[in-house]
């Protein structure tokens, strides 16, 4: 197999109506992905998100060629490499665990991929030097991996991933072995090393946070399908379900329905009230969710008056949590308990646990979430 | 992973050599037993008319059950001592090399040393208690010769089983106002008994298939079914009563075989773990010092009685004739080392061909089953199995059967020996590869495959370095096997090719005990450097000890 090109790089990778079963003994098969279409742009890094035994790590199993997909085609590139063997695919994989080679020293774990290509040693001395320059691990070549730290096994299985120039980048859940700190510091560094090389990058996690840092877009992943593709910033701001909301960021979802609908504003039914938000296409006794996010929650004096386009309800603070920059309350109103946050709380204050308050919806914050059938 | 280039002739080729020299031979065996013209129980019918035959029956089984329990309890004690007691490092050691000796010395040794130590003339028994009928032959002193030489197979399996008792559990007995004999009998006990169970199997098993002990110390008057299978055919000729004969053995060694299957699979395996983690960081105080005391004294006598045993053909071996002329002589060596040098050659050449024949069959077999998906994984898993698990004189038998003519005449050659060899004593191997590869995390592999290289690429850069420590104990075990075999390949060795285990027998079939000694001695100390050399190569590979050699050779 030659060499990858730079022009080699960066291509793109498409998914069509992928699925995969697995037997179980003496049950039913278990559908791990079902039917998930997808789409990676050239030098594009998007994310597989979501809670474990959603399919994520399988689907990613399955570019790589670990699995085989029972139904549904792989492209790289416009190739189709459904049936390819993962040894003739051209990829970069990332193990959870790092899976480097115990056996080998650092420099020949790097260049394991260069020396089964056959590349001549000069140059595969080169560019192990150039790789390891990269992920800022110069100097290292004749450690063994259990003389490293794990953010320098991170390092080395990423310099092995890349040395190669894949086509593909496949990451999974690389960073879930660090600790907390670490693995804020290896995102940024992964981060900047994927736009760096433009490398087309499948990266898999289940946390959120991760997720929205490292993306460009974020493809979430629910029971084997994919439920919403876009960046974080569309799926924040406009989950298509209920599930999305609630894995994106945290959310209030309230029960209500449809009061009247006209000309772009739909008013429903909040807390004995009414409010009116922006919407198109509803029908008047249709019921709906209302998405309200913590932050659009504000917690205000009990008698404060709402002003155009807000509302306020009274309730009481049952649970709170102070975090520093932002004070986490849990509500209790109407009967149902809310999250609601406050930043500052040096500036704006506390509120003690147990008093009455009000609490401020500001329609603008609203979104509608359709009921699920 | 599908589709594979490599894995599926590799399968055929494994496969193709098991159905051949496994599945062949058994197979010719039940023929020549059931079909005579037509399907026929004459043979076997024909066999159970005969006293002898039946009591040979009945006395394997008896001597089975009874070394089972003998070398299960004794072994259970060493076990206590070595993983409880405390006992300082030193004496630990000198415990397992102590124990090592009976695992690896040749068959015959245990009963030349009781002849010479409780025989008519024992040097025991006659010159030190003045006793004169005292009887050695029979079942009794069978009984002593092969507890002493299997009880460290229970030992090594139960060790293991006790140091991974997971002190907590004892610990938290202790915490709730047990006191140590309660403690030991409701939960170390409980939580054991796979692991007695299936070391009770496994010594059983080995007595089922000695063949030699027996062979010496059986006597007419206490006929086993291996020394008849082995009389009925060098004695009488007749191949169909060894087929027999055979299938007799065949059918409670299956049943045991299959009862430690299900032990170690169902129910001991959740107790056993392959890292076998001897004498973990635990401060047991389960044994009182008097119990200690006690398996002291137990444990203290029987290694004394090892060694003396050891002394004796050591004894034996340097003087004229022990007991009657105890004038110093090298004599018996001279003798090894002229006219017994053929032999010695001949083991020496067929032990050191099988060490990388037999070592990489195994690694890739233990690779195969463990680690790839192909149809009838388990079967082949099964089939490799077979002439590990049956007795010796089986296999012997039936290669005797399938390969003494034409198209496949091979009785006699290298070829067949190392044959058998390979064959048999590969599992252990197998069984190492596996382990380590249960230790080694799939995604290695994997790996190895995204940065483009073939399943044999992988296999061979990473999966073999790896596995090297596993490859290294399956090789020490062929080598050792092939230095002390015995039941299998007396039927298969010619005035071409000879083996100093049947050289011992000769020796004691023509009453040279001195000379049987002199062979004995040399190949307990080649198996010794062998060990010896196996564990410093282990410690560079920095991957464990004599002790895990020791538990390969036990399993």
């Amino acid at each position: 197999m030659a060499t990858a090109t730079t022009a080699e790089r960066g291509r793109r990778l498409e998914l069509q109506h992928v699925s995969k079963r697995f037997a179980r003994e003496g049950q039913a098969a278990l559908a791990a992905v079902n039917d998930v279409s997808l789409t990676v742009e050239p030098g594009e890094l998007l994310t597989l998100l979501g809670p474990s035994g959603c399919g994520k790590t399988t689907t990613l199993r399955m570019v790589a060629g670990f699995e085989q997909p029972d139904a549904g085609r792989v492209y790289i590139g416009g190739d189709d490499v459904t049936e390819l063997m993962v040894y003739r695919r051209s990829i970069g994989f990332v193990f959870q665990n790092y899976a480097l080679f115990p056996h080998l020293t650092v420099f020949e774990n790097v260049a394991y991929g260069l020396r089964v290509r056959r590349l001549p040693e000069a140059r595969i001395r080169a560019r192990v030097g150039q790789v390891l320059e990269l992920v800022g691990l110069p100097g290292y070549e004749r450690r063994f991996p259990n003389q490293l730290s794990g953010g320098e096994q991170q390092r080395v299985a990423v310099a092995r991933a890349v040395v190669v120039e894949p086509a593909l980048l496949l990451f999974d859940e690389p960073l879930s072995n660090l600790d907390a700190k670490l693995r804020v510091q290896m995102r940024a560094e992964l981060s900047r090393l994927q736009r760096q090389l433009a490398i087309t990058t499948v990266y898999v996690t289940h946390d959120q946070e991760e997720a929205m840092a490292i993306s460009d877009r974020i493809a979430v992943m629910h029971r084997g399908s994919v439920a919403q593709v876009g960046t974080a910033e569309e799926l924040y701001r406009a989950p298509r379900s209920a599930f999305v909301a609630q894995f994106i960021g945290r959310v209030n979802l309230v029960e209500s329905r449809v009061l009247g609908a006209t000309g772009g504003r739909v008013a429903v039914a909040l807390w004995d009230g009414s409010l009116s938000v922006p919407g198109d296409g509803y029908a008047t006794g249709q019921r709906l969710s209302l998405l309200l996010r913590p932050e659009s929650l504000t917690l205000v004096p009990e008698s404060a008056k709402a002003a155009e386009g807000e509302m306020v309800v009274p309730g009481v603070v049952r649970g709170r949590t102070f975090l520093g920059e932002k004070v986490e309350y849990a509500v209790e109103v109407g009967g149902a308990l809310l999250q609601a946050v406050t930043y500052d709380p040096t500036r704006r204050g506390v509120v003690a646990i147990g008093a009455r308050v009000g609490v401020m919806c500001d329609a603008a914050a609203v979104r509608l979430l359709a009921a699920e059938p | 992973m599908r589709r594979d280039p490599v894995i599926a002739p590799a399968v055929v080729l494994i496969w193709g050599a098991v159905a051949l020299f496994v599945l062949y031979p058994l197979g010719r065996l039940l023929l020549l037993t059931f079909w005579n013209g037509g399907p026929s129980l004459d043979a076997v019918r024909g066999l159970l008319g005969d006293w002898t035959h039946r009591a040979a029956l009945v006395n394997s089984l008896l001597l089975a059950a009874l070394v089972g329990i003998a070398g299960t309890v004794l072994g259970f004690a060493f076990a206590l001592l070595a993983v409880r007691a405390n006992l300082p490092r030193w004496s630990g050691r000198a415990l397992d090399a102590v124990v090592l000796l009976p695992l690896i010395s040749p068959p015959f040794t245990a009963a030349i040393a009781l002849i010479f130590a409780l025989g008519p003339r024992g040097l025991i028994s006659y010159h030190v208690f003045g006793l004169t009928r005292v009887n050695i032959y029979g079942l009794w002193g069978t009984l002593l010769s092969e507890t002493l030489t299997y009880f460290p197979i229970a030992y090594l399996t139960l060790k293991a089983v006790l140091a991974n008792v997971d002190a907590n559990l004892e610990d938290s007995a202790f915490s709730l106002g047990a006191r140590r004999w309660r403690v030991f009998r409701t939960v170390t006990l409980p939580l054991t008994t796979p692991g007695v169970a299936n070391a009770f199997l496994l010594v059983s098993a080995a007595s089922l298939a000695d063949f030699a002990t027996p062979l010496i110390l059986g006597g007419t008057r206490f006929p086993v079914l291996p020394t008849q299978a082995f009389l009925q055919i060098t004695g009488l000729y007749d191949m169909r009563g060894g087929a027999a004969l055979c299938f007799l053995l065949l059918v409670p060694a299956l049943a045991v075989f299959a009862g430690q299957r299900w032990f170690t699979e169902r129910r001991g395996g959740s107790f056993v773990t392959v890292t076998g983690k001897v004498g973990a960081a635990t401060r047991v105080k389960s044994l009182s010092p008097a119990a200690v005391l006690g398996l002291a004294v137990v444990c203290g006598l029987v290694v004394a009685l090892v060694l003396v045993c050891y002394l004796l053909i050591f004894a034996a071996s340097i003087v004229r004739g022990l007991g009657a002329d105890n004038s110093l002589s090298l004599a018996h060596y001279g003798h090894v080392f002229s006219g017994g040098l053929k032999a010695v050659r001949d083991t020496l050449l067929i032990a050191v061909i099988c060490m990388p024949v037999g070592g990489l069959f195994a690694v890739v077999l233990g690779f195969l089953v463990s680690r790839t998906e192909f149809p009838g994984r388990r079967a082949l898993e099964f089939a490799a199995m077979m002439n590990y698990a049956l007795p010796g004189t089986i296999v012997g038998i039936a290669y005797l059967v399938a390969f003494n003519d034409p198209p496949l005449a091979l009785t006699g050659t290298a070829f067949i020996l190392v044959v058998c060899y390979v064959f048999r004593y590969s599992l252990a191997g197998t069984r190492a590869t596996s382990a380590v590869l249960a230790q080694i995390d799939p995604s290695i592999e994997e790996a190895s495959a995204s940065l483009g290289a073939r399943r044999d690429v992988t296999f061979r850069r990473v999966v073999l370095p790896l596995i090297r420590p596993a490859l290294l104990a399956g090789m020490t075990v062929l080598f050792i096997r092939a230095m002390t075999a015995i039941s299998a390949t007396i039927f298969l060795v010619s005035l071409d090719w000879s083996l100093v285990t049947v050289r011992i027998l000769e020796g004691i079939t023509n009453l040279e005990l001195g000379q049987a000694s002199a062979f004995s001695m040399l190949v307990i100390l080649l198996v010794y450097l062998a060990v010896a050399v196996a564990s410093l190569a282990m410690r560079r590979l920095n991957a464990g000890s004599l002790g895990q050699a020791g538990t390969l050779l036990g399993g």
